[in-house]
């Protein structure tokens, strides 16, 4: 059995654990986030008959960039940047978040999630922008922690990347 | 002819040794050509040292790598040259050796010490607990209690933690490589545990700004410990519950060292499959294991026991044993005295212990009971008491009563009762027996009064004749009163009896004239007489019994008419069986 670290990294309430919650075992609470800052769940994918382990680190949402814990990235095989699809500021964070994430770790798979995808009228993510981003090389999905949109399909995507890299 | 035979081979051009070398070596380099050049740069690096050096320079590193792939031949053939030239520098120059382990060797030695400090501490209190504690104390008794060995009861007190689970995790993922648990333990999710554990890690080292290389090494909550070492690519975190000596650690540290030689490679190497550390199991068990080795190092420190202790423990024992006896021994001894007391008859003046005997002194009542059949059921051996009493008479009504049933000899129809100094008979007796005993009565002590006027005398049935005429069968006239008189009294006294069985006979006299014949037919008409007019008055008399005794047992002398008289009689006499 296969087993991966993979991060979540996003700014303040972007859905991280919201993502994570409906999805994945977990024997924590919410608790360790305001705590330890960090929370491990786990989300076991089905590849080709096989079984892969994410060991999800749900690492607490930070103001900034500067202020996440660089320790909780080390050793990731890869990593959900997620961000909040109704606001536009959370999308340049993650950039910045991402820049911040290769500088420790390097290279390595990840996705972009740009969440709360029910909430269509108050989206503020151009498709331009989005087309953009997957010119760069990004894999870009929309997600709903709130109806599960995407969200299966985002891991899945993940594990693919994980086992191919 | 040899002469003209060298004539003739000098005709030839005589050939010029140096032009056919030339020759040869033209014909040579035509023939070889290229060939040759690369064999002259062949023998050059072949036999130039120089050259040599320099190649062999160029695959050196790479020969080394792959035979330590292929096997450990090259460590092995190295480590005598390598342990050679280290030790040869250490003596030329330490300086720079010095300098290279300075900044490992400063934590390290800090680290061994402090270890070994604490398991020291720690099996100083052990010992010191187990010797001359009250806890120490309990625990022998707890052993002589149960017929188990000291040692073992030692080990059920101090086997009080155990490692319950062990978890390898890659350092630099915080993945879970194995995990192993006891048996019956609750288990959760390890891959999350091992990442959390991970993170909380990463956590104390950014958030207390340690330095570089030290670690969480301790996590503890409530009685629950979790103990991590540290190693280059892996952790080992054991879950601990209860006590765990610090002889522990190095149990675990050698796990995880055991760990690294033998999956060096497989941890460099490890991209997320935990297979290979499958193997691990039997390493990690051991520390699981280790609990009881160590509990075993308990058992053998523990062993040491102070002879003092020992010694101490043994007499206080003893002391304890002899005074649960002596206080048992005594209470028997006081409550057979109180019994003595309170049994009527006996007066305890002294008594007590000595020379390893209980005695006893005082007044006994010869009616009273025996003082030895009084030890049965108080745990008194006989053997063991020395009694010496002194005769006395007790005037407690009891006594009194039981000595006048003794003197007396009352007969079966007489009851005795005593009370405030009166002595009372009642039922019937023989008139002798009546008057002896008012006799004897009042010399017995206690008793100062005799009454009797319940005790009917047997004297008013047996006495009076009932008399016949010469040669007659029927009652002289002018006895009616006297008839009368006797079934009364007959009646009275089958009232008193009872149920006890009485019998009435009647027999019958005659005078001595006549034949003997003519008599005894003449005793039992007049017998048959009496028995026939009393019959019918005494309904409650089931029994009478008639003896005709002729002139058998005159009743006088016949020495003139009055005594011939008297022998023409019928006469009663009461039976009682005894028997009943």
């Amino acid at each position: 059995m296969i087993q991966k670290k993979v991060c979540m990294v996003g700014t303040f309430a972007v859905g991280k654990t919201s993502l994570v919650r409906r999805f994945v075992e977990s024997i924590y609470s919410d608790k360790y986030h305001t705590t330890v800052g960090v929370k491990i769940d786990k989300k076991v994918v089905q590849l080709n008959g096989n079984e892969l382990t994410l060991v999800l680190w749900d690492i607490e949402g930070s103001q900034t960039a500067n202020d996440l814990r660089k320790s909780y990235l080390r050793g990731a095989a890869g990593y959900l940047l997620v961000i909040d699809g109704t606001r536009q500021e959370t999308l340049s964070e993650a950039l910045e978040l991402h820049r911040r994430v290769t500088e420790t770790i390097g290279v390595v798979p990840f996705l972009l999630l740009m969440n709360k995808a029910d909430l269509t009228s108050e989206w503020s993510i151009s498709e331009g922008e989005t087309s953009n981003l997957r010119n760069r090389g990004w894999e870009v999905m929309k997600t709903s922690a709130k109806t599960g949109f995407g969200v299966e399909d985002a891991f899945r995507l993940l594990a693919e990347k994980l086992a191919e890299a | 002819m040899p002469m003209s035979d060298t004539k003739g081979i000098s005709d030839y051009p005589k050939p010029d040794p140096a032009s056919d070398d030339e020759t040869v070596a033209e014909l040579r380099s035509l023939l070889l050509g290229q060939a040759e050049l690369q064999l002259a740069e062949v023998h050059e690096r072949l036999f130039d040292p120089h050259r040599q050096l320099k190649e062999i320079s160029n695959v050196l590193p790479d020969a080394i790598a792959v035979r330590s792939r292929q096997d450990d031949e090259l460590t092995t053939a190295l480590s005598p040259t390598v342990s050679a030239a280290l030790e040869r520098s250490v003596r030329k120059n330490p300086q720079p050796i010095v300098d290279a382990i300075f900044p490992i060797m400063g934590p390290a030695i800090r680290k061994a010490i402090a270890t070994a400090l604490g398991g020291m501490v720690q099996s100083f209190n052990q010992t010191l607990n187990y010797s001359m504690t009250t806890r120490g104390l309990r625990w022998r008794w707890e052993a002589l209690k149960t017929g188990r060995p000291f040692a073992e009861v030692v080990l059920l007190h101090t086997l009080l933690y155990r490692v319950e689970q062990i978890f390898l995790i890659h350092k630099e993922t915080g993945l879970l490589l194995r995990h192993v648990a006891a048996p019956n333990v609750a288990v959760q999710d390890t891959d999350m545990v091992s990442g959390m554990l991970t993170a909380i890690q990463d956590f104390v080292r950014d958030s207390f700004q340690t330095s570089r290389g030290d670690q969480l090494e301790t996590l503890q909550v409530g009685d629950l410990t979790v103990w991590i070492e540290q190693g280059p690519e892996a952790i080992l975190a054991a879950v601990i519950r209860g006590n765990a000596p610090q002889e522990l650690r190095p149990v675990l540290q050698d796990v995880l060292e055991r760990i690294h030689l033998q999956f060096g490679t497989a941890l460099t190497e490890f991209t997320g499959d935990a297979a290979p550390f499958v193997a691990t199991e039997p390493l990690l068990e051991e520390g699981l294991q280790s609990s009881y080795d160590t509990a075993q190092h308990v058992r053998k420190s523990s062993g040491k026991i102070n002879p003092f202790t020992v010694t101490a423990a043994i007499v206080l024992l003893g002391l304890l044993v002899w005074g649960f006896f002596w206080v048992r021994d005594r209470q028997r001894w006081n409550s057979y005295i109180e019994k003595l007391r309170n049994e009527p008859g006996f007066v305890i003046t002294d008594s007590g212990k000595q020379d390893g005997k209980y005695f006893v002194s005082g007044l006994r009542d010869p009616l009273s009971r025996d003082p030895t059949a009084l030890l049965q059921g108080t745990g008194v051996d006989a053997n063991s008491v020395v009694a010496n009493w002194q005769s006395f008479q007790a005037l407690s009504p009891q006594f009194v009563l039981a000595r006048a049933q003794k003197n007396l000899e009352p007969p079966a129809g007489v009851k005795l009762t005593f009370s405030e100094g009166t002595l009372e008979a009642e039922g019937f007796a023989s008139h002798n027996w009546i008057v002896e005993a008012r006799r004897t009565a009042r010399l017995l002590p206690g008793i100062y009064r005799l009454r009797d006027d319940k005790l009917f005398d047997l004297e008013r049935i047996e006495d009076p004749l009932l008399l016949f005429d010469l040669d007659q069968v029927t009652l002289q006239s002018g006895q009616e009163d006297q008839l009368n008189r006797l079934v009364d009294d007959l009646n009275h006294l089958r009232q008193l009896a009872g149920d006890r069985p009485v019998r009435l006979e009647i027999t019958g006299h005659t005078d001595g004239s006549g034949t003997e014949m003519r008599n005894d037919t003449l005793s039992q008409g007049r017998a048959d007489t009496v028995a026939a007019t009393l019959r019918p008055r005494l309904t409650s008399w089931s029994n009478l019994t008639i003896i005709p005794l002729g002139t058998k047992e005159k009743l006088r002398m016949e020495m003139n008419d009055s005594d011939r008289a008297t022998n023409r009689s019928v006469k009663m006499k009461v039976i009682v069986d005894d028997n009943h």
